[in-house]
């Protein structure tokens, strides 16, 4: 679907979204230090609206920090809709498999190394997410549903992610972060795609976020 | 009123949890397939009746759920099961428990905090056994049933990397079978593909538990040592010669005599790839050919 600039986010209310997300972003970190027994820094995000076809060179651009990247995604479901991509350095689940100390023995003998890695990932991103987009739109007061998130791209250079993996023809607000986990070698990046189709409500919903400070 | 009634109808096992982890609710088919009525659990830790859920991951994905309000799935593929139930189809006897993909989200009261969670249970064995068929079938030659190509591709790049890393011994052998296109020409290719057959079988006998025996191209064949020296490579290469030329291949009341060359090759520091193994052993195979067949031949 392609929609007209003009009905995209504004200048001001990027603005106000970049500082909803700040205010989210802080109550997520300090509730994921509860759930996962480690601090996550999550750095002021970056608020802007793209073309959907120029997402993968965008995407390449922001994260020069690592080469390999895997990348899952999960869509969330509500007023507020999108897709959220998380972006891990090659190697991280191993990082991570650490993080929670989890066994190869409490899986079975059939359970490989690599499957508990890639769980670990999903897992971790799944609880980001859920971290990030639920303070979010509670913040906003609506509630979304998620899918399972899932690795679409494993252990590939950053400079080709394909561009299948969006639908073309549209525009999108990406909501950009880096994640760091404190005292574990692990950072990525969170990206939150919200798709047109959400922009009408979310202008209405910011414009309300805005009342209750006027 | 009808609320419950789906609640107990639906065909999904469903969990109410409160912020203790005390039983909620436990919905009919939670009660059929676990044997536990809900009077009895219900008030009760979860633990108490499923001690398996005590543990980390469980309790992190709780906690989570409570806290943002998001979903947590536990996937079939890692973690077979939540709650341990006995199979409930014909398709479950190759699984010791039933198969279940679950999922817990948030359930909020009225001022939209979220005080309890749900489980969602669903029996996914009849999935999980087709899956389980078409990997295996993935890996499998549809004639002979030895591994097929995509097989042998992958496990000699894990094989080779592995000696890479552990510098073990791992050797390779190739074989093909002599003056095929004579059988195809004479007696058809049905016969042709009985031959096949009978060589795939006689050799999967013959060789050790630990090796890779796959279907290469049409008459050739291609076996994985791992663990294999020089040595051991070509004396299994030889007892393989050995039994072939020994057996008689019968095909519409006809008899017919088989032999097989064979190349052998082993890995050594100086090979970089996986495919210069093969080409080394495929080298020693065409030797074994040119220099008049039914013999094996060792990569230099």
């Amino acid at each position: 679907m392609s929609i007209a600039a003009e009905q995209a986010l504004s200048r001001d209310e990027q603005d106000i979204l970049q500082e909803l997300m700040n205010i989210a972003f802080g109550r997520a970190s300090a509730d994921l230090a509860e759930v996962i027994d480690t601090y996550v820094v999550l750095n002021v995000p970056e608020v802007r609206t793209l073309k959907v076809v120029d997402l993968p060179e965008f995407i390449s651009t922001e994260i020069s920090d690592h080469d390999i990247i895997s990348i899952v995604e999960q869509s969330y479901l509500g007023r507020f809709k999108g897709v959220a991509l998380l972006i891990f350095p090659s190697g991280a689940g191993r990082e991570l498999l650490n993080l929670f100390g989890d066994n190869v023995e409490d899986y079975g003998e059939d359970v490989s190394m690599a499957a508990l890695e890639k769980e670990s990932i999903l897992e971790v991103s799944n609880i980001l997410i859920g971290a990030c987009v639920g303070k979010v739109v509670e913040l906003l007061d609506d509630e979304v549903s998620f899918s399972p998130p899932r690795i679409i791209i494993e252990d590939h250079p950053r400079n080709a992610i394909p561009c299948e993996i969006f639908e073309p023809n549209s525009l999108a607000t990406v909501m950009r972060t880096v994640f760091q986990f404190s005292d574990r070698n692990i950072s990525g990046y969170l990206f939150l795609i919200n798709s047109s189709e959400s922009f009408q409500w979310l202008k209405k919903a910011l414009n309300l976020f805005m009342e209750q400070y006027e | 009123m009808i609320f419950e009634q789906i609640f107990n109808m639906i065909n999904v096992g469903l969990v109410v949890l409160d912020k203790d982890l005390n039983v909620r609710h436990w919905n009919r088919w939670m009660e059929l397939h676990s044997n536990i009525k809900a009077e009895d659990i219900i008030g009760s830790p979860i633990f108490s009746c499923f001690p398996n859920l005590d543990n980390p991951k469980f309790l992190r994905n709780c906690k989570s759920v409570f806290k943002f309000g998001n979903f947590s799935f536990f996937s079939q593929k890692l973690h077979r099961y939540l709650f341990p139930f006995k199979p409930d189809s014909t398709f479950g006897s190759e699984f010791n428990h039933m198969q279940q993909s679950c999922t817990m989200g948030p359930l909020r009261d009225e001022s939209n905090v979220v005080s309890h969670i749900y489980l969602s249970v669903q029996d996914v064995t009849e999935i999980a056994a087709y899956e389980r068929k078409l990997v295996e079938r993935n890996m499998q030659d549809g004639l002979t049933g030895i591994y097929n190509r995509r097989f042998l591709d992958t496990k000699l790049q894990e094989e080779f990397s592995r000696h890479k890393r552990y510098n073990r011994p791992f050797s390779l052998i190739m074989c093909d079978i002599d003056l095929f296109k004579n059988v195809n020409d004479t007696y058809g290719h049905q016969c042709g593909d009985v031959v096949i057959k009978h060589i795939a079988a006689l050799m999967g006998s013959v060789i050790r538990d630990t090796d890779f025996l796959a279907r290469y191209g049409g008459e050739e064949f291609c076996c994985l040592l791992p663990e294999a020296d020089f040595e051991i490579a070509c004396s299994l290469a030889e007892r393989l010669r050995q039994a072939i030329e020994q057996t008689e291949v019968t095909f519409d009341g006809q008899t017919l005599n088989i032999t097989v060359s064979f190349g052998v090759a082993y890995m050594y520091d100086e090979v970089e790839h996986a495919e210069a193994l093969l080409q080394m052993a495929d080298d020693a195979l065409y030797a074994a050919k040119k220099s008049g067949r039914n013999r094996v031949v060792a990569a230099p």
